[in-house]
C-alpha cells in the first residue's frame, strides 16, 4: 500500500447513546480512490463527517480517538478545524448549489480565503470548470444563478467549487445517487482523472461503482469496519464471509442473462418501445441484456423500466458510444 | 364553518366597500391630490390636506423600523444560529409574550418611562427642544418594542428553513461560521427576512393606541424626530364621532381610513406572498 494520508485510530462516534462508529482503524493511501462500502445505516457517512468534523453541526454528538491527516490529530480541540476543512472538498449526496450564481459558487472558496482580485478569480472560475468539463456549457451564463443548472451539471459544479479551493483530500458522500446515468458516468470519471492528484474518500452503497473506482476499499457493517485492503483483494477474495455475503448480495459476477436485444442505431421512442417488447416476452425474473447508443436511451430507458416496475440491474457505458443496460422482469 | 369563513372573509371586503362609499363624498368634491399633498388642515375652512398625517404616519413608522430591524434581525440570528436549545426554547415564549400585551400598556409605558427620559436626558444632552419629551422619537422607540415579536419570529422561522446542508457546503469549504450565516444563511433567507420587515412595518403603519399616547398628535408636517406628529391612526381614533357637524368631516376621517386600510392590506399581501414562497420552496 503506497502512502498513507489519513489514519483513523480507534473513533468511536455516538448519537446520544447510539454507538454509530465502534472502533474504527483505518487507513486512508495517498493520492488513490478508497470506497468505504456497506449498508445504508451502517455509519458510512458519519465517517465522513468525522473527517471534516463537519459531524459538530449535530447536536448530542460525542466522539472520540484520533484522526490524522499529515500527523495533525483533527479531533485535537487545537486545530483549527478551518484550516484542516480547507484541506477537504465535500462532494454531498445530492448537489447543493449555493444561493448564488454560477461564478460566485466557484469564487466563494477562494473570496472566503483572502482572494479579491478579479482576475484571479476570473481565471480560477475557468480554470475548474473547466476542470469538470463545464466551462464549454456555462460560459455565456455565469452569473445566472446555479440552480437553474440541471441536477447533472449542478454536481459538476459542486465538485468545482470544492476544487476551487485547492484541497489534498476529496470527500464524495454518495455523489452519484440523485444523478441520471450519464452524469454518473460523468462523475466518475472526472474522480479517476482526479486521483492522480487528490486523495479521493467516496462513500457508496453502490458495489459496482466501488469496483469501478476504488483503489482501495473500507467495508464497514453496522458501525464496525468488517473488511479492508485492496479493492482486488477484498473484491476477488474477501476474507470475510460478510464482506462475501455482501458483495453477492447486491452483485452476482456471473448474472445470467436470458435474452438479449441490440437497440443500436434505434432513436426514441423506439428502442423505449423495442426495450418493453422484448421484456413482455420474457417470463417474471428473467434477465434482459440491451445495448443502446442513443444518449436519450440511457437515462429514459431504465427510467421507463423501473417506472413499469422492472428491475434496473445495471447501466454502464461499454465503448465509446454504446450503453449497455441489463433489466430483471 | 364554511359560512363562517365566507363570513369573514366577505366582512373584509364589506368594510372596503362601506368606507368607500362613506368616503366617497369627499373624493367626489376635492382633488385627490390635494388630499394626499396639502398640508393645510383645517376642516371648518373645508381644507382637508392629509400630508401631515401622512408623513408623520411614516416618519414614526419609519424610525420604529430602523430601530426594531437592525435589533431583532441581531437577536434572531443569535437565536437561531449560536443560541442552544435551552435558551431558545426560554426565550421564545418570553417574546410571544411581548406581541400579546395589550397596546395601551405600551403606550403607559411609553408615557412613564420613555417620555420623561427624552425630556429629561435625551433632550438636554443633545440641545434640542421637545413638547415635553412627547414626539416622533418616543412613538417610534414605544413602536419599535411593538415590533421586535413580528420580526424576530418570523425571521427565525425563515432561518430555520435554510437547509443544514448549505451551512455544511459553505463549513467544508473553510468559511468560518460567521462568514457562512454572513454570505449564504441570510442570503438565501433574504426574500423571507424583507417579508419579516414588511409585517412589523405594516403591524408599526397600523398601531394606534400606544402612539397615540406618547407621539404630541400636533396636526403639522414634521422635520426631524425631536417633533411632535400627528400619524393617520391618530388621527381616527381621537377625533371621530366629534366635530361631525362640520361638512365632510366624518368623510374625510373615513378616507383617512381607507387609506390605512388599503397600505396595510398590500404591505401584508407582499409579505404573505413572499413567505408562501418560501414555505413551497420557491425561493
Ligand atoms: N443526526 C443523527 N441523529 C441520530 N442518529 C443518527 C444521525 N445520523 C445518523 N444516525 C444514526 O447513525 C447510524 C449511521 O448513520 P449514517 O452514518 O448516516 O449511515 P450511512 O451513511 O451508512 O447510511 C444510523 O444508525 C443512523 O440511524
Ligand atoms: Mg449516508
Amino acid at each position: 500500500m503506497s502512502e498513507t494520508h489519513i489514519q483513523i485510530e480507534n473513533v468511536n462516534a455516538y448519537y446520544g447513546r447510539t454507538h454509530s462508529l465502534k472502533n474504527i482503524s483505518v487507513q486512508i493511501p495517498k493520492k488513490q480512490i478508497t470506497a468505504i462500502i456497506g449498508p445504508s445505516g451502517c455509519g458510512k457517512s458519519t465517517l465522513l463527517k468525522c473527517m471534516n468534523r463537519l459531524i459538530d453541526l449535530t447536536d448530542g454528538v460525542t466522539y472520540s480517538g484520533k484522526i490524522l491527516i499529515d500527523n495533525e490529530d483533527i479531533f485535537d480541540r487545537k486545530t483549527d478545524i478551518v484550516d484542516i476543512r480547507k484541506k477537504m472538498g465535500l462532494l454531498a449526496q445530492r448537489p447543493i448549489p449555493l444561493p448564488m450564481s454560477i461564478y460566485e459558487n466557484i469564487a466563494y472558496g477562494p473570496k472566503i480565503h483572502g482572494l479579491k482580485k478579479k482576475p484571479d478569480l476570473d481565471a480560477i472560475v475557468e480554470k475548474y470548470l473547466k476542470l469538470v468539463g463545464l466551462w464549454e456549457e456555462v460560459k455565456d451564463r455565469l452569473n445566472s444563478p446555479a440552480s437553474q443548472l440541471s441536477l447533472g451539471q449542478q454536481q459538476r459544479l459542486c465538485l468545482a467549487r470544492g476544487l476551487a479551493v485547492e484541497p489534498e483530500i476529496i470527500l464524495c458522500d454518495e455523489p452519484t445517487s440523485a444523478l441520471d446515468p450519464v452524469s454518473s458516468q460523468y462523475i466518475e470519471q472526472q474522480l479517476l482523472k482526479l486521483k492522480n492528484d487528490y486523495t479521493i474518500v467516496i462513500v457508496t452503497h453502490n458495489i459496482h461503482q466501488a469496483m469501478r473506482l476504488a483503489d482501495y476499499v473500507i467495508h464497514l457493517y453496522l458501525g464496525e469496519v468488517v473488511e479492508h485492503g485492496l479493492s482486488n483483494d477484498v473484491f476477488e477474495n474477501p476474507k470475510e464471509e460478510r464482506t462475501r455475503a455482501y458483495i453477492n448480495g447486491t452483485f452476482s459476477t456471473e448474472l445470467k442473462i436470458d435474452s438479449e436485444s441490440d437497440l443500436k442505431g434505434q432513436l426514441c421512442p423506439f428502442n423505449f418501445v423495442y426495450a418493453k417488447q422484448a421484456l413482455h416476452n420474457l417470463e417474471d425474473g428473467k434477465i434482459l441484456k440491451l445495448i443502446v447508443d442513443d444518449p436519450i436511451a440511457v437515462t429514459e430507458v431504465p427510467r421507463g423500466m423501473e417506472a413499469d416496475g422492472h428491475k434496473v440491474l445495471i447501466v454502464k457505458q461499454i465503448n465509446k458510444t454504446d450503453w449497455e443496460i441489463v433489466i430483471q422482469k | 364553518m364554511l359560512a363562517a369563513t365566507v363570513f369573514a372573509c366577505l366582512l373584509f371586503f364589506l368594510m372596503l366597500v362601506g368606507l368607500y362609499i362613506r368616503a366617497s363624498p369627499i373624493l367626489s368634491i376635492v382633488p385627490i391630490t390635494d388630499l394626499l399633498f396639502s398640508s393645510v388642515w383645517g376642516p371648518s375652512d373645508g381644507k382637508f390636506g392629509f400630508l401631515p398625517f401622512i408623513m408623520g404616519t411614516l416618519w414614526v413608522t419609519g424610525l420604529a423600523t430602523i430601530i426594531a430591524v437592525p435589533i431583532s434581525l441581531l437577536s434572531s440570528i443569535y437565536l437561531s444560529e449560536y443560541a442552544g436549545n435551552r435558551l431558545r426554547n426560554a426565550v421564545k415564549p418570553l417574546i410571544d409574550l411581548l406581541a400579546g400585551i395589550p397596546s395601551v400598556v405600551y403606550g403607559l409605558w411609553g408615557v412613564l418611562a420613555v417620555v420623561p427620559f427624552i425630556k429629561n436626558t435625551l433632550a438636554p444632552a443633545l440641545g434640542v427642544e421637545t413638547i415635553g419629551g412627547y414626539g416622533i422619537l418616543a412613538g417610534g422607540i414605544v413602536l419599535s418594542i411593538m415590533v421586535f415579536p413580528i420580526i424576530i419570529s418570523v425571521t427565525g422561522e425563515v432561518l430555520r428553513s435554510v437547509s443544514q446542508d448549505m451551512r455544511e457546503v459553505s463549513l467544508s469549504l473553510g468559511a468560518t461560521k460567521w462568514q457562512t450565516i454572513k454570505h449564504v444563511v441570510l442570503r438565501k433567507a433574504r426574500p423571507g427576512i424583507f417579508a419579516a420587515i414588511v409585517l412589523g412595518f405594516s403591524r408599526a403603519f397600523g398601531e394606534t393606541m400606544a402612539v397615540l399616547m406618547v407621539v404630541g398628535n400636533v396636526a403639522k408636517v414634521p422635520t426631524s424626530v425631536f417633533d411632535p406628529a400627528y400619524p393617520l391612526p391618530a388621527l381616527i381614533a381621537n377625533t371621530f364621532g366629534e366635530m361631525m357637524s362640520i361638512p365632510l368631516y366624518d368623510s374625510a376621517i373615513l378616507l383617512a381610513a381607507l387609506m390605512l386600510l388599503i397600505v396595510v392590506l398590500i404591505f401584508n399581501i407582499l409579505a404573505r406572498m413572499v413567505l408562501i414562497k418560501i414555505e413551497r420552496g420557491v425561493i
